[in-house]
């Protein structure tokens, strides 16, 4: 056995040292039947024999059987059992981070029930103990851990930004007294954003505080932390993701908010609601719901309401993987936009089989990637052409950066909204 | 009894020590401590987990695949039924008449499913990239089992040999892939709990 050093120490005490059976469960299942290649886009768009999700399985697995089973240690040929040296740590990075999304569509269609996904993200918790993130990905986490939001946005600007938004909005709506509320204590909803939003796209923020505005609701946006996103939950440093997901919880907590809304953001959504109260090792005390849910519970109350002869053109819908498959919101969109838009077309396939835009799993943020993340993408520009929209509603900023890529280099002449802006656009106001 | 029922005997005392090892760790382990609030229902997604979930029409694995779907069903079949057939067979209870039949027509479906199933590890470019040697040791062993098993059933003379095979296949059963046979439960249990907690599973319609 070669000499490890320290970093490779810590990466494979993540194999050794187990909290839960949930690693030696899916190692020890995958049969390497390889039925799981065709529900991968990678292996879809490529055929290469490398991208076949088992292979990833495979790879973690090898390290583990070199240095925590019996057989890999004694018979390390009948298992493939791998030293952890630079050209193992390379294809890791090149197959986990490099040609993953994450989407886990893999997981819900592997013949055994192995949590492919999962292991993923065992293997890029071993990467980022050996600080090999890539870069790119680890400037962002990076950007979020320095400046509380992962675009460096500074608060000065962000304040501008909604006051000129807020200005907007009293136009809009023709009331002087409609506001965008910051930092008050006991609102009902702190609402959180995607930093893409003030940067990029603030008419997703006009979107939203005009529905708020409707539905007379109670809430706030922090200026202290109000990002939604996550990135150390792609690069699978837990003790980082743990520090970003604080932030979060404490603001809710500072600000008394009854519910935390998260915005319209597959991964964040999926990295507080979900992995936060374990990356924290506690339950929350207060209700944490994604946007969708919102904007449905606010249709479902009559709290809004919306006509939808606003919306004619055809639309359809692009289902994040984080919110959908590995989040449970699979009918609330559906619901929101049967009520904002006339006419929804669904891909094929749609809900918890969508394929992936190609841009999450941190691939948005790691440039070096960019072209066989273009390359994966044409299935989901395949998808969108054979629906014949005009429109393609997401409720996902990260997607929605994805989706106008695919459509400038695919040319889909399509219309990129998220599920806020369309509710927007059909809203009645009193 | 004859030193093959000894050593298969033996074996299967072995094989039983080294699955116990693993199932022992499994429970120590545990399942993940989840502390989100959980949106669905976990235990019936661990029912659908075992049950509806693994319906061909739910899984891309099956229906994209429907010959090596069957293949492994098959296969799976032949090796229950090895199983079972290998207490009558230790204790030199005679089966016969439409039984015996039926069970030999199963075997050879199997040990045939597992044949082709070899020959497409072997083929196929993708799977010899993803197969280690003991995709092919386990493979060759369960075949031969159930081959070995029919002609068992219908000749006493390869009893020995029948003995000698299962023998191996139980000692090599507890370090191989082969005990995915435990872990397959685990690992379908925590999807189960994972995508209930989640309210994905059971699917319903959208």
């Amino acid at each position: 056995m070669s000499h490890l050093s320290e970093e490779q120490e810590k990466a494979l005490k993540i194999l050794s040292e187990l909290k839960d059976s949930q690693l030696l469960s899916h190692l020890n299942s995958c049969v390497h039947c390889g039925l799981c290649a065709e529900s991968c886009m990678y292996y879809l768009a490529t055929n290469d024999e490398r991208f076949v999700p088992a292979v990833k399985v495979a790879l973690v697995s090898s390290i583990y059987q070199r240095y925590c089973s019996f057989t890999g240690r004694s018979f390390p040929q009948l298992v493939n059992a791998r030293e952890l040296d630079d050209a193992t740590q390379n294809e890791m990075v090149d197959l986990l981070f490099g040609s993953c999304t994450l989407c886990g569509r893999c997981t819900m269609h592997c013949s055994i029930g192995v949590d492919i996904t999962y292991v993923t993200k065992v293997g890029r918790s071993m990467l980022a103990a050996m600080g090999l993130v890539p870069a790119t990905l680890q400037s962002t986490v990076n950007a979020a851990l320095q400046t509380g939001n992962n675009m460096a946005i500074p608060t000065d600007d962000f304040i501008s930004t909604i006051s000129w938004l807020e200005d907007e909005l009293r136009d809009e709506v023709n009331d002087p007294q409609a506001s965008i509320p910051l930092n008050q204590a006991g609102a009902n909803v702190l609402y959180t954003l995607n930093p893409r939003e003030p940067k990029f796209f603030p008419l997703s923020i006009s979107a939203m505080a005009k529905i708020f505005y409707a539905a007379k609701e109670s809430w706030t946006l922090s200026t202290h932390m109000y990002d939604v996103t996550n990135y150390a939950y792609f690069s699978c440093n837990f003790e980082e993701a743990a520090l970003i997901a604080q932030r979060l919880y404490a603001e809710v907590e500072n600000l008394q908010a009854r519910r935390c809304v998260l915005a319209e953001c597959g991964h964040g959504s999926r990295a507080f609601r979900w992995e936060a109260p374990n990356y924290l090792q506690h339950p929350f005390s207060f209700d944490v719901l994604t946007s969708v849910e919102l904007l449905a519970e606010y249709i479902r109350d009559g709290r809004i309401r919306l006509d939808k002869e606003k919306n004619r053109e055809i639309v359809t819908l692009h289902d994040p993987c984080n919110l959908v498959r590995e989040g449970g919101i699979i009918d609330e969109q559906r619901y929101v936009l049967s009520h904002a838009a006339t006419t929804l077309i669904e891909m094929t396939p749609h809900g918890v089989d969508n394929f992936c835009c190609g841009g999450g799993g941190g691939q948005l943020a790691m440039s070096e990637y960019g072209d066989r993340r273009m390359k994966i993408a044409e299935l989901k520009a395949d998808q969108i052409r054979r629906t014949g929209a005009s429109t393609v509603v997401t409720p996902c900023h990260n997607c929605v950066d994805q989706l106008m890529q695919i459509n400038n280099k695919f040319k889909l002449d399509v219309n990129i909204k998220t599920l806020g802006e369309i509710v927007a656009d059909a809203l009645v106001l009193e | 009894m004859t030193s093959f029922h000894y050593l298969a005997l033996s074996a299967l005392l072995l094989c039983l020590i080294g699955l116990s090892y693993h199932f022992v760790r499994l429970i120590r382990l545990g399942a993940p401590k989840d502390f989100s609030r959980p949106r669905g229902k976990p235990a019936s997604a661990i029912a659908y987990s075992f049950l509806g979930a693994m319906s061909p029409a739910k899984k891309e694995s099956a229906y994209l695949h429907l010959p090596t779907y069957t293949a492994g069903l098959l296969y799976h079949a032949g090796t229950f039924a090895a199983i079972i057939l290998f207490f009558p067979l230790f204790l030199h209870a005679r089966l016969d008449g439409w039984l015996r039949g039926i069970l030999v027509g199963i075997l050879m479906l199997s040990g045939l499913s597992g044949v082709g199933i070899l020959i497409k590890r072997i083929a196929v470019k993708k799977l010899r990239f993803l197969s280690n040697l003991d995709d092919y040791v386990s493979n060759v062993l369960v075949t031969f089992l159930h081959f070995l098993t029919l002609a068992a059933l219908v000749a006493e003379v390869v009893a020995p040999l029948y003995f000698l095979c299962v023998s191996i296949l139980l000692l090599y059963l507890p370090f191989g892939k082969l005990k995915h046979a435990l872990y397959f439960f685990a690992a379908r249990y925590q999807l189960g709990l994972f995508y209930g907690r989640r309210g994905i599973w059971p699917l319903r319609k959208t």
